[in-house]
């Protein structure tokens, strides 16, 4: 049974965590921009999550307005590792970052509004943008990815390298690696020493012990009627 | 206020990092200088911790130690690389 419940606690822990590096990474979408636009939005208690805050320096309204990108992009197979050649419609919000969280510090949400304005191009003529961003679109809870950047690109067959995605996960195999070493070190130099010293207290304490309570039947042990020779 | 945050939280972090790799090093450092000395002793056991003494002060002037520091200057660089790539076209 307990193995289960920490099979189980490790499959949430993968789920959780992947979840999150694939919010948070950012990803590169081949896109077709088809119109910018702007809506009000009214979070709700479950959706605010979703969404960044006001564009820096300004007030944190209970709704606001906000830019969105009206895209046609080409569809994908394993999370854009493959580019299928059919297309599929994508909104994209474009919000600030602000700060802190999710580290993108983007500031500068206007700014590729209006380069997303100027690539946005019809059918019969087409400019393809490799557009980057993180975040999820979900229907139901009407949430959407934030736009992080547009890059005008020749055609929809470009190749993409996710140097960032590379170098995230170098590092974290780096820092796992670290971490590994230093608890075992730590085992190694403070802690295994620490409790053998414990255990030694431990063996004095019950042999002195054992010594108190041996001098005591020893000592009944002279009441006893000696063995007649 | 975001940003005073950022630094705020950024500096505790940086520190708790910082404080775990001295800590791995300087163990690191102690332990081949305890197996240096015991795999071939040069005299009794007060040599030895004189040794060990020696080998740690010379640790702790070192350019090795100073390297860690750079634990505070990365992701410095870090976020204002990021900085300027998201907001510049």
């Amino acid at each position: 049974m307990l193995h289960r419940i920490k099979f189980g606690l490790k499959v949430l822990i993968i789920v959780l965590v992947g979840g999150l590096a694939h919010y948070i990474l950012p990803q590169h979408d081949v896109v077709r921009v088809t119109s910018t636009e702007i809506i009000r939005q009214d979070f709700s208690w479950y959706n605010r999550m979703f969404y960044a805050q006001a564009d820096s320096g300004s007030v944190e309204a209970a709704n606001r307005d906000m830019r969105l990108i009206n895209t046609v992009r080409r569809k994908t197979w394993i999370w854009g590792f493959f580019r299928r050649e059919s297309e599929e419609v994508m909104v994209y919000r474009n919000e600030d970052t602000g700060w802190i969280w999710p580290p993108y510090f983007k500031f500068d949400s206007s700014n590729l509004q209006a380069e997303a304005a100027a690539v946005v191009s019809p059918r019969d003529d087409e400019q393809w943008v490799v557009l980057t961003h993180y975040g999820w679109r979900n229907k139901l809870m009407t949430v959407f990815p934030n736009a992080i950047g547009v890059r005008a690109v020749d055609g929809p067959g470009v190749r993409i390298i996710p140097w960032f995605n590379i170098f995230f996960f170098g590092f974290v195999i780096v820092a796992y690696v670290f971490l590994r070493a230093a608890w075992r070190q730590f085992r190694e130099r403070n802690l295994d020493p620490t409790l053998d010293a414990v255990d030694g207290h431990m063996d004095a304490a019950s042999d002195r012990a054992r010594g108190v309570w041996g001098r005591f039947t020893d000592w009944i042990g002279t009441w006893r009627e000696k063995p007649r020779r | 206020m975001g940003f005073i945050r950022l630094i705020i939280f950024g500096f505790l972090g940086m520190t708790v990092i910082y404080c775990l790799v001295s800590w791995y090093s300087r163990s690191v450092r102690l332990e081949r200088l305890e197996k240096d000395w015991d795999a071939d002793p040069q005299g009794d056991d007060n040599a030895r911790s004189a040794h060990i003494e020696a080998g740690m002060v010379s640790y702790e002037k070192g350019f090795r130690k100073k390297l860690i520091l750079l634990i505070y200057v990365v992701p410095v660089v870090f976020v204002t690389t990021a900085f300027f790539v998201t907001n510049t076209n």
